[in-house]
């Protein structure tokens, strides 16, 4: 007689939607504060953006802080 | 769980965890970022790019307002981004992790995920207050960074993945290979390319300060997260 055994692997109990989301904001949010500069604001300001470095001097101190490379 | 529930549940996680790093930096890295901004500005006049006078004062007040209100910010969006990296990675390694329940097993993973993603990155590239770092090499120094977290990521899954296959006696040539993996990597990558123009104390100071806000944050993300899936788990 054959015996069957079922193994019963739960991987995860959410979503990959869920997974993909949080990942997406992980990237975004990374950017923001550890990147940007000028990058995001350029889309409505163009080329000023990389002027005016708004995102970055407001991220500025936390970059420092966090350990991102700064100036 | 319900994926908006996991959703939220991360996010609100990431952003009270962010909220206290960006408390303590406040507090504890401010007065260092303000020194070292004072060295800056007089590296500034020294050089005559720009003069010491009541129009430079008022602007330099006026964008320091704008850079400290956004620490406990920006603290949060970072809280966010890394919140819900600890999430995803909470999500897949829940069942593997030690640990009685899922406070013990977030804390755990928060303690692991401090370790390879950024204390080992940090050895090898510590944080710099303002006045050290050179303008035309942040897109080096950023790609040299990212790519030692990732290394240092990628390499503690990979061996974890390796142990796996081991017998349960042998489980621990998966910490083993992980350790001579990062030593070596860590001595392969380029350094830093920049000076340190700023007093070493004042580097070491700020140093020391700037884990001790990182470190409340791994710390605060593994405790909140971890009672939040307790509670709404079942």
């Amino acid at each position: 007689m054959s015996k069957v055994q079922q193994l019963s692997v739960s991987k995860t109990s959410v979503s990959k939607i869920a997974i993909l989301a949080l990942a997406i904001v992980f990237a975004a949010g990374l950017f923001v504060v550890g990147f940007d500069q000028g990058h995001i604001f350029s889309i409505v300001y163009g080329e000023q953006a990389f002027v005016d470095l708004s995102i970055h001097e407001l991220t500025h101190d936390m970059r420092h802080a966090a350990g991102f490379p700064c100036h | 769980m319900k994926s908006t529930l996991f959703i939220v549940i991360v996010i609100i996680s990431g952003a009270l965890a962010g909220a206290i790093h960006g408390t303590v930096n406040f507090a504890i890295v401010e007065p260092y970022l303000d020194q070292a901004i004072g060295i800056e500005n007089q590296n500034l006049f020294a050089s005559g790019e720009e003069d010491d006078n009541p129009q430079f004062w008022a602007e330099h007040e006026e964008y320091r307002v704008w850079q400290k209100s956004g620490q406990v910010l920006a603290g949060m969006i970072l809280g966010i981004a890394m919140g819900s990296l600890f999430g995803i990675v909470y999500a897949l390694s829940r069942n593997s992790l030690p640990g009685k329940n899922d406070v013990s097993k977030a804390v755990i993973l928060a303690g692991i995920m401090w370790i390879t993603i950024y204390l080992i990155p940090f050895l090898k590239y510590p944080a710099n207050p303002p006045t050290v770092g050179d303008a035309e090499t942040v897109a080096l120094r950023a790609i040299l960074y990212i790519s030692f977290i990732l290394i240092s990521g990628f390499g503690a899954l990979a061996f974890y993945k390796l142990s796996q296959k081991l017998q349960s006696n042998k489980k621990y040539l998966g910490l083993l290979g992980y350790a001579i993996f990062i030593i070596i990597v860590f001595f392969v990558m380029p350094e830093n390319p920049d000076e340190l123009t700023a007093p070493m104390n004042l580097v070491n100071e700020f140093r020391f300060m700037s884990v001790l806000g990182v470190t409340s944050f791994w710390i605060s993300i593994g405790f909140i997260l971890g009672l939040f899936w307790k509670k709404f788990e079942k």
